[in-house]
């Protein structure tokens, strides 16, 4: 289902994504940003420093609010800026839930800016990160 | 709430590194995989030039695959974190805390990109276990032209 970015009205919810980052994602992210961080693919390193278990990277939790955005986007628009904060580690094979919101909407020569407010939950519901982004559509 | 800043540390805010990349396909390909990213657009020139990009495109955020020098591993510290937020405080247990990306416009495969990155500030804050050090640090992406194609000031969470 597409939607129309021209009559768009704030707030709209963004469709969410759930998905379940695993050992697997977590070692392919650190190897493509050549992350050598021992908390990415050491449990017991992890564990020493008082995690609950190898932990998904800062930057890959960004990605997740950015998928969640380009999904929604389509060919419509793209991300100007997204910013994000970790509230607590997320971990392997936990599901999370992406989510976001179009809190305002505002009208520019060649096309609209969209402010969103996103949050990143796991499946108890305890806040795992929170986001904000600005993205542009073209008329 | 500074105090607890050596003045080592501190002379380090300001100090800027910078280094090229070249982008690959290759690059584009391994980054999109690694975040879950299916568009053909990041994997399929023939698709990509008859999309709006007229070319394969790099995910919003592949910038974050030139962020941290490739040295070898003996030059990092002894938990393998990335140099960029090692700095001599007494606290080096580091997790990610958050970030401040912004996107001029997507990266091309075969464009060189120039990494600028510097600690731009270092804070402390008082935690449930005990004193946080921040460590923010900023990385500015640029093409062969000199304009600013991305930006990223990330935000470190060290314990002592």
């Amino acid at each position: 289902m597409s939607v129309s970015f021209a009559t768009l009205q704030a707030p709209a919810a963004i469709p969410e994504l759930r998905l379940t980052p695993d050992h697997t994602q977590i070692f392919m992210f650190s190897a493509a940003t050549w992350n050598r961080h021992h908390i990415h693919y050491s449990k017991d390193a992890a564990l020493a420093e008082g995690l609950p278990d190898v932990v998904v990277q800062r930057a890959l939790i960004g990605n997740l609010f950015a998928r969640l955005l380009t999904d929604w986007l389509g060919d419509a628009g793209e991300i100007r800026e997204l910013g994000w904060k970790v509230t607590q580690s997320a971990v392997p094979g936990r599901e999370l839930t992406v989510s976001g919101t179009a809190t305002a909407i505002e009208s520019r020569t060649n096309g609209r800016d969209i402010r969103c407010e996103l949050a990143i939950t796991d499946a108890q519901g305890r806040a795992i990160a929170s986001g904000h982004a600005l993205l542009g559509v073209a008329s | 709430m500074n105090d607890a800043i050596p003045e080592a540390a501190r002379a380090l805010i300001g100090v800027k590194k910078t280094r090229q990349c070249e982008v690959t396909r290759r690059d584009i390909r391994r980054f999109a995989q690694a975040i879950g990213a299916t568009d053909r657009v990041h994997y399929d020139e023939d698709y990509a030039r008859t999309t709006r990009h007229g070319g394969i495109v790099a995910p919003p955020l592949f910038c974050q695959s030139l962020t941290y020098e490739d040295v070898p591993p003996s030059q990092l510290p002894a938990d393998g974190s990335p140099l960029e937020l090692f700095v001599p405080i007494p606290a080096q247990r580091a997790v990610g805390g958050g970030s401040e990306y912004t996107i001029q416009r997507l990266v091309r495969a075969g464009e060189t990109i120039t990494v600028t990155s510097q600690l731009k500030d270092l804070y402390t804050k008082q935690g449930k276990s005990g004193l946080l050090y921040m460590v923010v640090v900023e990385t500015l992406f640029a093409d062969a032209t000199g304009a600013p194609v991305a930006a990223e000031t990330a935000t470190y969470i060290k314990r002592v």
